[in-house]
């Protein structure tokens, strides 16, 4: 997608960051696309989405991530949000064990809106906080264990782990990827995700709005 | 940030082939003690002086004093020239008088009245511990580099606690909406909490039911219809939005649910927040189309969004200059949508929508149409209370003449005459003119 040629990478994977309000989503977005940590940055009402390219061996990767608001009455209207998303950060704040304990809820939202083949990463936020904890470490990792998923804990504030946990999930998915397509004879269409994303640009393929005036 | 907008999203040589939405908050590093303040109140805001196009002080003046004069007498003059009231919230309220007029446009200072005493005791009461949690995590983030709400213990975030908290209690099973944080936010830079409260009530139970819920169930009906609407005014956009999958609830909800607090220079956004408590939701529909015809109205710049990610893009990144306040509300008014088109399609798509929809179906009906409205409501509340404690809460049938063809004009009465025929059509806009020397009471709808 893009201006063709001046774009120069592979793939574009949507991921999409869950959990609830206040667990530090927004900042994580920012630290990994623009590095900025905001204490004071605004309630996510809408959707917000930034990009950034990241290199995964030989192949650039167009990493579009996703982030919304994590209040539960929002859920009514951002089902659209999990559309295409190919990668998930679900994310708690551990230092406080209510946004940790509904975990299985958004697991269970991300379910049943997503592809089931979707990589998740269970990210604990926060993790300068250290003083403060209410969720230990192995609790967690094994939650993430018992229930397939990729785990870490991070911190937007001080950036430990962030780009470690965008990283890995993108690797994750970049494989499966790979995998697929060795499975299969080589086709434009990826089946991890639906026609927004995963989809190689530059493959010749124009868009039809491209086109008509 | 509610400030220019356009300046503070990134510009495009800064992030070579990366896109980003996050708004302006993360340019600033925040208020230091050298940043003024603009005119607003935003710590290094744009704002400093009148734009162009603001009108020159004289004028301000004359408008102040039509103001003066309409706020005086309140009910003769929402009995009588709404026209008028309408046209003024059009070119603006002056700044001055928009703490004395959004209440009384809103009905605020009616349900002041009405309920002596009960704000008084949903502030002094104890909150429901679940939303009391909630709501402090966002006070700090509502207009974060507004000079009112900079500090935790000031006026600015601690009348945004009040007037949050209130409302979960007011109405405990509609809770906190975090959209209602930049509603309460801006009522609160006109008005002190009682009547920012009373506002925040209006604006959720009258202007918007069923926006602010568990189940924000009006906000996608307004989405579909929205779609239908741009469909029919902008069909290539319309075209483009459906090929990129671009649907509206990616970029609605923040629209309306903030009243566009959150995507519109500062100067703009009260202008918008003017014709909305004069007209009700169908300016946030004209608004919502213009926004997008900014965006995406020539081919070209379609043509420059082959994807999903670059046309939501678009949708944020119109030149401030476009949004300036006098050429965007012009804009906004020459929108061709009128209530009754509004209406029309909302029913269209209310019997449209699926049955399977989790949440309460909308209530569209319960939705008024501005002040109008509004004062004709709380007229006929009025005399209930006022009459026998039996009133039935039935709407009574005028007596039956013969229907006439569409387009001819109705009969119109009194006030509450013209709230009960309105049962039978859409909302009704103008004045009753029943003290014209013509003998007749008809009237034109527009």
């Amino acid at each position: 997608m893009g201006n063709g040629t001046e774009e120069d990478y592979n793939f574009v994977f949507k991921v999409v960051l869950i959990g609830e309000s206040g667990v530090g989503k927004t900042n994580l977005l920012s630290r990994f696309t623009r590095n900025e940590f905001n204490h004071d940055s605004r309630t996510t009402i809408g959707v917000e989405f930034s990009t950034r390219t990241v290199m995964l061996g030989t192949a650039a990767v167009k990493a579009q991530i996703w982030d919304t608001a994590g209040l539960e009455r929002y859920r009514a209207i951002t089902s659209a949000y999990y559309r295409g998303g190919v990668g998930a950060l679900l994310v708690f704040d551990l230092t406080k064990h209510q946004t940790y304990a509904v975990v299985e809820r958004w697991l269970k939202e991300l379910y049943d809106h997503a592809e089931a083949t979707i990589v998740v990463m269970l990210v604990g936020n926060k993790s300068d906080l250290s003083q403060a904890r209410e969720v230990p470490t192995e609790e967690a990792r094994m939650f993430a264990e018992n229930n397939g998923l990729l785990f870490l804990e991070t911190s937007a504030l001080d950036s430990t782990n962030v780009e470690l946990a965008f990283e890995t999930v993108l690797k994750e998915i970049f494989a499966k990827v790979s995998k697929q397509r060795q499975n299969s004879t080589r086709t434009n269409a990826i089946t991890l995700g639906s026609a927004q994303a995963g989809q190689e640009p530059g493959s010749g393929e124009k868009r039809a709005c491209c086109i008509s005036l | 940030m509610a400030q220019a907008l356009g300046e503070d999203l990134v510009q495009p040589s800064e992030l070579q082939d990366d896109s980003s939405s996050l708004g302006s908050d993360s340019e600033l590093s925040g208020p230091g003690p050298y940043r003024q303040a603009d005119r607003y109140g935003f710590i290094g805001g744009s704002s400093a002086e009148p734009g162009p196009g603001h009108p020159p002080a004289d004028l301000i003046r004359q408008r102040e004093m039509k103001w003066v004069e309409m706020t005086s007498h309140w009910e003769k003059t929402m009995s009588r020239r709404y026209k008028k009231v309408k046209m003024q919230c059009r070119k603006g309220i002056p700044s001055a008088l928009r703490a004395r007029c959004w209440p009384l446009l809103c009905g605020a200072h009616v349900c002041q009245k009405n309920s002596p005493g009960t704000y008084q005791k949903l502030a002094e009461a104890p909150g429901d511990p679940q939303w009391m949690e909630t709501i402090g995590r966002d006070l700090h983030r509502q207009f974060p580099l507004h000079e009112m709400f900079v500090s935790p213990q000031g006026h600015g975030q601690q009348g945004l606690l009040q007037v949050l908290k209130a409302y979960t209690l007011y109405r405990p099973e509609q809770g906190y909406c975090q959209a209602q944080g930049p509603v309460a936010a801006v009522l609160l830079m006109h008005l002190p909490p009682e009547e920012a409260f009373w506002c925040l009530v209006q604006i959720c139970e009258v202007y918007l039911p069923g926006y602010y819920g568990p189940h924000m169930e009006a906000v996608r009906l307004d989405a579909e219809v929205f779609m239908a609407l741009l469909r029919r005014q902008l069909p290539r956009v319309h075209k483009h939005l459906q090929q990129v999958g671009v649907g509206p609830l990616l970029y609605l909800p923040e629209w309306f649910l903030c009243l566009f607090a959150r995507s519109l220079p500062f100067p703009t956004v009260l202008r918008v927040w003017d014709a909305f408590l004069s007209e009700g939701a169908k300016v946030l529909f004209r608004v919502g189309l213009t926004l997008v015809r900014l965006a995406l109205g020539t081919a070209e710049q379609r043509g420059a969004c082959p994807g999903l990610l670059e046309t939501l893009g678009a949708l944020r990144a119109i030149p401030p200059t476009q949004l300036q306040e006098e050429v965007f509300m012009s804009q906004v008014h020459g929108v061709a949508l009128s209530e009754r088109d509004l209406q029309r399609e909302i029913r269209v798509q209310l019997a449209q929508l699926p049955e399977s929809a989790p949440g309460p179906p909308p209530q569209p009906q319960a939705r008024l149409a501005g002040a109008q409205a509004v004062f004709e409501a709380q007229q006929l509340a009025g005399a209930r209370r006022g009459a026998k404690p039996e009133v039935p809460r039935i709407v009574v049938q005028p007596p039956e003449e013969p229907r006439p063809p569409r387009r001819k004009p109705q009969t119109r009465g009194k006030t509450f005459h013209g709230l009960l025929t309105r049962a039978r059509g859409p909302p009704i806009e103008g004045p009753p003119r029943s003290h014209r020397g013509s003998a007749s009471f008809l009237d034109t709808r527009f």
